[in-house]
């Protein structure tokens, strides 16, 4: 049947239509000539007339113009030839030093195109064992302020290098010729070679003529002068807190900011795991909760004019047992169970022990210098023999220095780069009086700060980074510092400065050369070239010179004990609150005020940002009727302090463990009162962007100026004083703080803290006690452990290649905040100022959570018949009086069963297969139920456009074109709308895996760190492949410690803690 | 044949014909609007301008225009929205489930219910659009295949099944809606003098000529629809609850939420849609056709309904503490007396005690309290959700990071603004469309009229 059919193309086929059997023959259509088409009439009957051509053809041109569109091109330039050591994409590190008069290390720094973008320890050469803190780590920084000095200036107007040196060789001669005065106020500088610059100079200018003072804005003067007074010898020994195993510190904050803080953090962490052999016992005396004193095992409240009778105290009772002799004190209101305590701890520690002070009262440290002497600790953890050279402020020299300039007696004056006195000088209205009448000042600022406007010449300093130095921090230690960066600006190296005032127009960098080939021998480089030494030392950033083993015992002179011992026995408390000045741990004695990564950085203690306040206890707020609970729509009341004549207003901020009586205010706030250049983020702004005005129109600096109440008595500064009233001002002030609750509500499967007596005894249960859940097995309920009941099935790639993880030791986190501020310059975190810090939308990545103690817990809730409601209201209270405090640092735990990642509708959040939780910017839209769902709250949200909306002008580096230098360019910058978090460095890991591939090596342990892991003093913080057994981080899993935060709730991080362990009994 | 008993009250009272009805209901359309209308939507439009003012600022500025933080991520934007979503579903329960349950009573308030409901959906989704911090992206909720190897979304996330739901659920009722005025638009076109409203409801009408055959269909599909319109009123609702539900929070992570939420949702709907219709009955003379045995229906709903909730709340105290968990238990603790305790007291009373009233006949047939009551449960309502997000975000697992949530202008704002908005389609609704399901009213003349149902049959 099929056979039979026959098909036509149509009708036309069948019907045999001749025209198509015409068209058939051809193979293709007929070619018809264009003219023929478009002259056939038919298509003017088209409708398409000339409007609607005209219509088509604009469309289509702007169609074709919008299509060729592209976004911009930029070009990068690459280099012609190619410098052997620097690879683009590949960052480079080079050695350096840091010393500021306050903080010393020796770091790294990497670099990348040229350019430094982030600071790390040098842990394998110089004093601190590749120890930083968060200032050190944020100064980097501030090489990029587009406010620093670009060029030397003569009264205010910009001036030529050569017409400076002019005019202040000419002045300097005009004053030598007179045999007048031309004196050098530095800070403290532990630089051989710029003393040689200075001893040059005094030769040029004479001996007679020249002085140098030495001006440490926080002074330490009084360890020198007490050293002077009871072994002869103005210095300073080096201490070794490793070999202690009592530590008793009185208001030496050792972890923050006394002597070489640096080496004695990592010192003292050695001792602090509760494994070891032994577990050092600190104790410590203070009156404003410090940084050390938050993590003393013994902490005791005390004020500080009570220190002197407390030392004699405590000297009394070791004397007591050892056979020296007493000194009669009273010890009215002192806490004598504590010190009878101190005393028998110390005595059976006999020469592994160590009693510091942070007064500066040469009284007082001459008793503690009695009490390491009863203690043998000279010889065993204190060295006279090997000195330390940092802290060197003559308090007694400036003081008379300030008198000479008002007498008008100085003709030149010369004021260092690393001080600010017109700022935190005591009298610095007198000093700024004094300025006026000297003949010529000079000064060497970075920045047009306080002093250097009123100054007549600034010449200005490179910044350190910028800069060849050396430096001799500790007898046996020689450390360098080169420049990582070309000179940004117009400034000049000091020391060049005073070499060309000299006459001299060596560099400075073929000076220090020539130092240190004179002394080649004294640095251990015997037969060795010159060079191959300078090289080595350059590269390596210090060098180490081997000492005798000789150890000696200084003799102390005893009557000049006694005489100090019946001074500090002398009671000196009075009437009234006392004032206590302290450095803090971010903007520390006011250099970094003008840093925003430091100033946001939340003050580990009261984790308030952006401003500084009235520490005061609790009970005595209340008492007072101020505010009690801070936050974001609670302001701070304010107080009006007054003492000595000097009033300042301040917000309170109630702070547990302030001594009752005594208020903290930290120093180094109310800098640019006179709206000087010193910083775009160093004033107030407003909540949407631009400067906060004062009724004059002048910005408001941040803060308060607490230098003002620093008094000199006897020769020395006080940085504490009593006999003040505080009446409340009436008015309230919001503060910016990143945590507003204080207490961990008895949720111990967050945090995990016991006492060493429980740990060595007890077993496991009694301090980390696994969670258990009952569940159905086997036909009947077994209680099991968390960890082995998984509602997931496990990932395919479980057990294969990598899986990072990191171990966090509470016992050994000191709570510093280093390693906030490392991740911010690693990772490119935006700042976003106080309004919106205060608004509860900080942008830290990690941060560490400072939790009190409180009174009250469940088990005593029901004890005492208080219900749950009532329970948990005084649960959320601190305890007021001497709380124990415990830091936890926090990030992203790369939970394995990550509940953010499946909440997210367009998968922006995944999970690497090595372990790691993944936050893909370019695919978040913003709807944060990956934050909600977050039971760390570990995510940041970018709530605005941080780089360009005009909030965060004045704080944010990325919107200053200079500061914008400092970013990583391994790390995306974020937009606004996406979800961001710590990624455990994941641009570090990377780079770490290609290393050991091209290395043809498996990764090794400790090859690839975090920023934080790094940065982190104590080496609390452990990063490594958990997959891999040797690493440290995997051994840790078995450790007694070991546990997650939140087991119960079965996410499975990958971030874990070890147990916090205090050596006390209960 | 629909049967109705002869000692139930008719539900179209006034001796009304079938002319009545078509003039009652399409009078006002023809008829100029009173001054009224114009006053009103003048204030609804300028807040809705207000609102949209608010929102382009949100989207132009950043999400940090509202008073979220790190620990607070939702607060009034997903209030709003599952406020707003759980308005609508009065609306499709009217429509579609009554229809099922073949009650009469809900063709006097179906059509402007579900026109709540439409409305009050499209309000509930700009929230999730403008929540987002890259709005201009939120196609990629989308599984559509792209150049990105095509990446798809995230199917475990309830944010996406939300996406889906909601959709559907806009769709659906909206084309229930449409389908059931088609005859009504017909019957206005052939009443229309003025020849662009002619051609308009024409268009609308779309084609609609009366013929058996077309009722006939029309009667399949608006039986088809409902089908698919009831489980939506279940499942919407159910997966708006498992944005919640699904998560780890205390205070979020419980199973009632589904259930718990539906009823909810019921429940502020039918209180929506009373507050609304006791005003158009009054303003647009309807009194005949929206009876005080129509409110009070509604209002048995209502105790149902609220009881349900009522109910949920009370487990879910009890489950705080049996569960012996210490953040979930904590978090109850805090729901009532830390420092939101007054938004959850005002949740309390307004959705637990409010409905219970109506267990009173003399309560529960007053228009006026009706329409206080009304308003107090959406009021109770939005609290609740409130509570449910923020207190339960607010202080969660980790004490550090617990804070306290405040709103800015913004927030308040775009939720008055949404308000204005949802007010201004109404009352366009409600010139432009005809309120009353005509068509539908007209079949149950016979049975439930007052004229006809003195006449013992």
């Amino acid at each position: 049947m099929a056979k039979d059919k026959k098909y036509w193309v149509g009708l036309e086929e069948l019907q045999e239509n001749p025209e198509f059997i015409q068209n058939s023959k051809n193979e293709f259509a007929p070619e018809q000539s264009v003219d023929d088409f478009l002259s056939e009439t038919e298509l003017s009957k088209t409708s398409t007339n000339r409007r609607d051509f005209l219509k088509f053809l604009g469309f289509s041109v702007t169609a074709a113009t919008v299509a060729a569109c592209e976004t911009p091109v930029i070009h990068s330039i690459p280099y012609v030839n190619k410098p052997e050591q620097i690879t683009p994409g590949i960052p480079t590190y080079y050695a350096s030093t840091y010393f500021d008069g306050v903080d010393y290390a020796s770091i790294m720094v990497k670099t990348r195109e040229g350019r430094p973008i982030h600071i790390k320890g040098n842990t394998k050469h110089g004093l601190n064992n590749g120890v930083l803190n968060a200032r050190i780590n944020s100064s980097v920084l501030s090489l990029y302020d587009g406010q620093r000095l670009q060029a030397p200036m003569i009264d205010g107007e910009v001036a030529e290098w050569s017409i400076v040196d002019s005019k202040v060789s000419e002045a300097l001669q005009t004053a030598a010729d007179k045999n007048g005065n031309i004196t050098l106020l530095m800070g403290t500088s532990i630089s051989p070679s710029s003393e040689r610059v200075i001893d040059n100079f005094k030769a040029k200018y004479g001996e007679e003529v020249v002085n140098v003072v030495s001006y440490d804005p926080v002074s330490l003067y009084g360890i020198r002068k007490a050293n002077e007074m009871t072994f002869g010898k103005s210095m300073i020994p080096s201490y070794d807190f490793s070999e202690a195993r009592t530590i008793v510190s009185f208001d030496a904050d050792f972890m923050n900011n006394w002597l070489l803080h640096t080496e004695y953090v990592s010192q003292y962490a050695k001792n602090r795991k509760p494994t070891g052999d032994w577990m050092s016992k600190h104790f410590h005396y203070e009156a404003s909760l410090s940084l050390t004193g938050s993590n003393a095992d013994v902490r005791v409240p005390l004020k500080a004019s009570d220190e002197g009778r407390a030392l004699v105290a405590l000297h009394n009772e070791i004397a007591g047992k050892t056979g020296g002799s007493s000194v009669s004190v009273n010890t009215d209101d002192l806490p004598m169970n504590a010190i009878k305590m101190t005393a028998d701890e110390l005595i059976e520690n006999k020469g592994r022990s160590l009693v510091i002070s942070g007064s500066n009262d040469p009284d007082n440290q001459a008793v503690v210098n009695a009490i390491n002497t009863l203690l043998e600790n000279y010889g065993n953890t204190i060295s006279t023999t090997k000195e330390i050279f940092v802290s060197q402020g003559n308090d007694s020299d400036v003081v008379a220095l300030v008198n000479d300039m008002q007498q008008g007696k100085v003709d030149v004056l010369l004021i260092g780069s690393t001080i600010n006195p017109a700022y935190s000088l005591p009298n610095s209205d007198a000093f700024r009086e004094g300025l006026g009448k000297v003949g010529t000042s000079v000064s060497f600022a970075l920045w047009q700060d306080e002093t250097a406007t009123l100054c007549n010449v600034i010449s200005p300093d490179n910044h350190y980074l910028e800069s060849w130095n050396d430096f001799y921090p500790a007898t046996g230690h020689y450390a360098l510092a080169q420049p990582t960066i070309g000179k940004l600006y117009n400034t000049r190296q000091y020391q060049e400065s005073i070499l060309a005032w000299t006459g001299d127009t060596t560099e400075y960098r073929e000076f220090i050369k020539g130092v240190w080939r004179e002394y080649m021998s004294g640095l251990g480089a015997e037969g060795l070239l010159f060079d191959d030494f300078w090289y080595n030392a350059v590269r390596n950033g210090s060098v180490d010179v081997q000492l005798s083993e000789m150890v000696e015992v200084p003799e102390l002179n005893m009557n000049a004990v006694a005489a100090s011992a019946r001074n500090s026995a002398k009671v000196k408390s009075v009437e009234g609150y006392e004032v206590i000045m302290y450095a803090n741990t971010g903007i520390g004695d006011g250099a970094h005020s003008t840093n925003p990564w430091l100033q946001e950085m939340p003050d580990p203690i009261s984790k308030v940002t952006w401003d500084n306040y009235i520490a005061m206890n609790p009970a005595d707020a209340e008492s007072m009727g101020f505010n009690m609970h801070l936050g974001q729509e609670l302001p701070a009341s304010t107080a009006t302090v007054t003492v000595n004549g000097v009033s300042e207003t301040l917000p309170v901020v109630p702070q547990p463990g302030q001594k009752q009586g005594t208020i903290g205010i930290a120093l180094g706030y109310g800098r640019g009162a006179n709206e000087e250049n010193i910083g775009k983020a160093a004033y107030r702004t407003k909540q949407y962007g631009g400067y906060d005005m004062d009724d004059d129109g002048k910005k408001i600096p941040i803060g308060t100026n607490a230098y003002r109440f620093v008094n000199v008595a006897n020769g020395h500064m006080n940085y504490f004083v009593g006999g003040a009233t505080i009446e409340a001002a009436g008015g309230e002030y919001p503060i910016a703080t990143t945590q507003v609750h204080h207490t961990i509500m008895g949720r111990d499967s967050v945090l995990k803290e016991t006492s060493l007596a429980v740990f060595k005894n007890e077993s496991q249960d009694a301090y980390n006690k696994p969670h258990r859940l009952l569940v159905h097995e086997g036909g009947e309920m077994v209680k099991k452990d968390v960890d082995k009941i998984d509602l997931w099935a496990d990932h395919p790639v479980e057990g294969v290649g990598h899986h990072w993880g990191m171990v966090i030791d509470l016992s050994t986190c000191i709570g510093c905040s280093a390693c906030v501020t490392a991740c911010h310059s690693e990772n490119n975190v935006p700042v976003v100022g106080k309004d919106e810090v205060r608004r509860g939308r900080d942008m830290h990545w990690m941060r560490i959570d400072r939790y009190y103690s409180s009174n009250m817990s469940m088990e005593k809730g029901e004890e005492m018949g208080l219900g749950a409601i009532d329970t948990y209201r005084e649960m959320e209270e601190p305890e007021y009086a001497n709380p124990t405090t415990t830091f936890m640092p926090m990030m992203c735990q790369h939970c394995n069963h990550a509940p953010c990642e499946t909440v997210c509708p367009v998968a922006a959040t995944t999970h690497s297969n090595e372990g790691l939780n993944q936050m893909t910017y370019n695919r978040c839209i913003g709807t944060r139920y990956c934050a909600n769902n977050c039971p760390f709250k570990v995510r940041r949200f970018n709530w605005f456009n941080y780089k360009a909306y005009d909030k965060f002008a004045e704080v944010n580096p990325s919107q200053d074109a200079t500061a914008r230098l400092v970013l990583n360019p391994d790390v995306t910058v974020r937009s606004r709308g996406v979800m961001e978090k710590c990624t455990m460095c994941v641009q570090r890991i990377q780079g770490g895996k290609l290393e050991a591939k091209m290395a043809g090596k498996p990764v090794q342990d400790e090859q690839i760190t975090t920023a934080c892991a790094e940065a982190c003093p104590t080496n609390a913080i452990t990063f490594g492949d958990r997959n891999d057994e040797e690493t440290r981080v995997r051994k840790a899993e078995s450790d007694k410690r070991h546990y997650y935060a939140l087991e119960e709730i079965g996410v499975r991080p990958s971030v874990s803690y070890k147990v916090k362990v205090r050596n006390t009994e209960v | 044949m629909h049967k109705e008993s002869a000692i139930r009250d008719p539900l179209i009272l006034g001796d009304k014909s079938y002319h009545d009805i078509t003039v009652d209901v399409v009078g006002p359309i023809e008829n100029k609007a009173p001054r009224a209308w114009y006053i009103l939507i003048t204030i609804a439009g300028l807040i809705a301008i207000w609102g949209l003012g608010c929102v382009v600022y949100l989207i132009s500025t950043g999400i940090g225009v509202w008073g979220l933080n790190k620990t607070v991520g939702w607060a009034w934007d997903i209030t709003n929205f599952v406020w707003w979503v759980g308005i609508g579903h009065a609306g499709t329960l009217i429509s579609a489930v009554l229809l099922l349950f073949r009650q009469k009573w809900r063709m006097a308030i179906n059509r402007s219910a579900e026109a709540m409901t439409i409305f009050a959906v499209m309000m509930a989704a700009l929230f999730p659009g403008i929540h987002m911090g890259r709005i201009w992206l939120a196609y990629w909720v989308l599984p559509l295949p792209n150049t990105f190897g095509s990446l798809w979304v995230n199917f475990n996330s309830p944010l996406l099944w939300d996406v889906f739901a909601i959709s559907t659920y806009f769709s659906v009722s909206l084309v229930f809606w449409y389908i059931g005025l088609i005859p009504d638009f017909a019957t206005i076109r052939d009443r229309m003098t003025n020849p662009l409203s002619k051609k308009i409801y024409g268009l609308l009408s779309f084609g609609w000529s009366g013929k058996a055959k077309q009722w006939t269909r029309f009667e399949e599909v608006s039986l088809v629809l409902a089908g698919l319109a009831t489980p939506l009123v279940f499942s919407v609702h159910s997966i708006v609850s498992m944005d919640f539900a699904t998560s780890i929070v205390p205070g979020w992570h419980t199973t009632i939420f589904p259930p718990y939420f539906v009823s909810g949702a019921v429940f502020s709907g039918f209180a929506m849609v009373l507050t609304l219709l006791l005003i158009m009955r009054k303003v647009m003379k309807l009194e005949s056709y929206i009876t005080v045995k129509h409110v009070e229906y509604m209002n048995i709903v209502i105790i149902v309904t609220g009881s349900i909730v009522g109910v949920a709340y009370i487990t879910e105290l009890f489950i705080s503490w049996y569960s012996g968990v210490e953040y979930e238990s904590y978090a109850f603790i805090n729901r009532f007396s830390g420092p939101y305790f007054w938004a959850y007291w005002a949740m309390m009373t307004c959705n637990v005690v409010s409905p219970q009233l109506f267990w009173f006949k003399k309560i529960r047939t007053s228009f006026l309290a009706t329409f206080i009551l009304s308003i107090v449960v959406n009021i109770g309502m939005w609290f609740e959700r409130f509570v449910i997000i923020v207190t339960s975000l607010h202080r969660d697992y980790v004490p550090s990071s617990w804070s306290m949530f405040y709103p800015t202008w913004v927030d308040i704002g775009i939720f008055i603004g949404t308000i204005g908005i949802f007010f201004t389609l109404f009352l366009l609704f409600a010139r432009f469309f005809p309120v009353l399901a005509l068509n539908e009213l007209k079949t149950i003349l016979k049975v439930s009229g007052e004229k006809y149902k003195k006449e013992d049959h």
